[in-house]
């Protein structure tokens, strides 16, 4: 029987993953608050916790969680960053 | 591998997924043929399909035609092929299993390379990367397992066993719906093409609305009319259900953060001007539903939009908490001619005859009784209050929109006490206020942590964030209101119905 799908049957392509560093000395981090209520909290301690193992950090600050990141705030972490570590919260 | 080289390959010929049936002839005409015998049933045959899936393209380039021979149905295998991506020739065996006897399988999956004399030119049994690869001469994927045994062949089981399994795997329609997922857990009505057609009534099935979060989906009127036959709709509701959809997909609703938000929140539908006659919408009694087939499909046909073309189904990336009865689709007129007021559309500046969908990110309805008010600013702050505990008793203000649906005794009584719903709004702003302090426990707002101890804070931050429509039974002094979904800048949305029918 022959029925009409609901779904877009398009197939996805997985992204590859990017290559892994093996250490964190000198990388670039991003920390991607989404602004979440106490995300904030968690990336702060997350943070020092890199700079320990010497890394250098930035903080990028999405508008609003529950929408995705802007093309702006993509660039920003594209241009800057090695890694990034993106604070789920609640 | 098994080399069974120079022995002739059993002529077989088949009912083929693409219509018609193939003979194994056809399969070697111009070049080899890779013949893989398969079953649903057998976990190595589906790892087999989706490893192999991938190269089919490139074998058929180079001259090698890819067919794979189901030991099941043929809707079975259409299906099977489908979820795995396998492109090639899809056939399907009857019961009991001949071909795959004359072949003389013990196991599933088989596969059999025929030379372009049909001549067997080998075999693998069971999925074995090295072996396929070197029966195919390309790389396959060396992806672990790197070997895996597979199932018995059917045409090994003895007839009592056959008997057993054809009982089994009678194909039931409604039951395939469940088994594709094409549901959200109730029984749906099969998307035929014919159902789909009378659906879009003639229109472009490829006419594109936009893309749906989270799947990132293309929704086009096909997928949306294959849904609203899923729901139950018949053809006249289509418009309505378009209009909702259309609604949904601005951006401005959010609807990808609203189905994958752990808060249980669903899309409210209120419809306004004459279509709700058209289509016996109901906003009387029981307005909220169950028992109105236009109300229960138009909302379901939505909601299994976002759910499925959209990817927001409940337990994967709806991540709902708890989700709710509106969560299943909530969809109801609001009934004008009993209404003292202006309607709803005519509110969000529509003119009065047309047509016009309003969708709302919601939480679950709260019923509020009241019987005893004497005066509406009584009657008001019942309804206020009741609002006060919505999202979580101390977050204030909500940031968000309310919907309060006014039954006919309540829209009455303020009608009969002169006020216009404005004044209503008014009202229910104004009375729903506590001092800071008296909201620091529990789940509180930044604004109510910052604010001096006697500083009066409103569960709302106007009056616009308060809608009302009147909908509801004659007679029962129950009005409802729906919290927002909070967390989204989710925005109302109205949108005119499309065309009549």
């Amino acid at each position: 029987m022959d029925y009409v799908s609901p779904f877009d049957e398009r197939r996805r392509v997985a992204e590859p993953l990017a290559p892994r560093r093996s250490s964190l000395e000198g990388a670039r981090i991003a920390l991607l608050d989404i602004n979440k209520r106490q995300g904030d909290r968690f990336l702060d301690r997350i943070e020092e916790r890199l700079r320990s193992r010497g890394a250098e950090t930035f903080r990028v600050v999405k508008e609003i969680f529950s929408k995705p990141a802007g093309p702006e705030i993509v660039r920003r972490i594209a241009n800057r960053g090695d890694l990034v570590v993106e604070g789920l919260a609640d | 591998m098994t080399s069974e080289a120079l022995i002739a390959a059993p002529e077989f010929s088949l009912a083929s997924v693409a219509g018609g049936s193939v003979t194994l002839e056809e399969l070697h005409a111009s070049g080899p043929a890779l013949v893989l015998f398969v079953s649903e049933e057998c976990p190595t045959c589906v790892l087999t399909l989706r490893r192999l899936g991938p190269l089919v393209e490139e074998l058929t380039g180079a001259g090698l035609r890819v067919a794979a021979v189901f030991e099941d149905a043929l809707e079975v295998a259409a299906r099977v092929a489908r979820r795995t991506g396998f492109s090639g020739v899809v056939l399907s065996e009857p019961s009991p299993y001949d071909v795959s006897r004359a072949y003389s399988l013990d196991s599933l999956p088989t596969a059999v390379l025929v030379d372009r004399d049909g001549r067997q030119a080998g075999r693998v049994v069971g999925w074995d990367a090295d072996g396929l690869g070197a029966l195919l001469s390309v790389p396959v994927t060396d992806e672990a397992p790197t070997r895996k045994p597979g199932c018995a062949a059917k045409s090994t089981y003895d007839a009592e066993s056959l008997r057993a399994l054809d009982g089994a795997s009678a194909f039931d329609e409604l039951e395939e719906m469940f088994e594709r997922g094409w549901t959200d857990g109730l029984p749906v009505i099969p998307p035929t093409p014919s159902r789909v057609d009378d659906m879009l009534g003639g229109r472009d099935p490829d006419e594109f609305l936009g893309d749906m979060a989270p799947a990132m989906a293309r929704v086009t009127l096909e997928r949306i009319a294959a849904c609203a036959v899923l729901a139950g709709c018949r053809p006249d509701y289509f418009p309505v259900v378009v209009a909702a959809v259309q609604a949904a997909l601005e951006p401005v609703f959010n609807v990808g953060g609203q189905a994958v938000t752990t808060q249980p929140v669903g899309q409210v539908v209120v419809v306004n001007g004459p279509v709700r006659e058209t289509i016996g919408l109901n906003g009387g009694v029981g307005a909220l539903g169950p028992g109105w087939r236009a109300n229960m499909t138009i909302g379901r046909a939505l909601r299994l939009v976002v759910s499925l073309t959209g990817g927001g189904f409940p337990g994967r990336l709806d991540r709902s908490a708890l989700g709710q009865p509106g969560k299943v689709g909530l969809c109801f007129a609001e009934d004008e001619e009993v209404s003292p007021w202006e309607p709803l559309h005519v509110s969000r500046g529509f003119p009065a005859g047309r047509s016009v969908v309003t969708v709302f990110g919601a939480d679950a309805p709260l019923s509020i009784s009241d019987h005893r008010s004497t005066g509406p600013e009584e009657l008001a702050r019942v309804l206020g209050e009741a609002a006060a505990a919505t999202w979580s008793p101390n977050w204030w203000p909500l940031g968000g929109t309310s919907l309060f649906v006014i039954c006919p005794e309540h829209a009455r009584s303020f009608a009969e006490w002169g006020w216009s719903k404005q004044r209503v709004r008014e009202a229910i702003f104004e009375a729903v206020r506590r001092p800071a302090a008296a909201l620091r426990w529990g789940e509180t707002t930044p604004l109510v942590g910052a604010a001096a101890d006697d500083q009066p804070i409103g569960k709302w931050s106007s009056p616009e964030e308060i809608v009302l429509v009147v909908a509801g039974g004659e007679a029962g002094r129950f009005s409802a209101v729906f919290g927002p979904c909070l967390g989204m800048n989710a925005e109302v949305i109205s949108k005119e119905v499309p065309w009549t029918t």
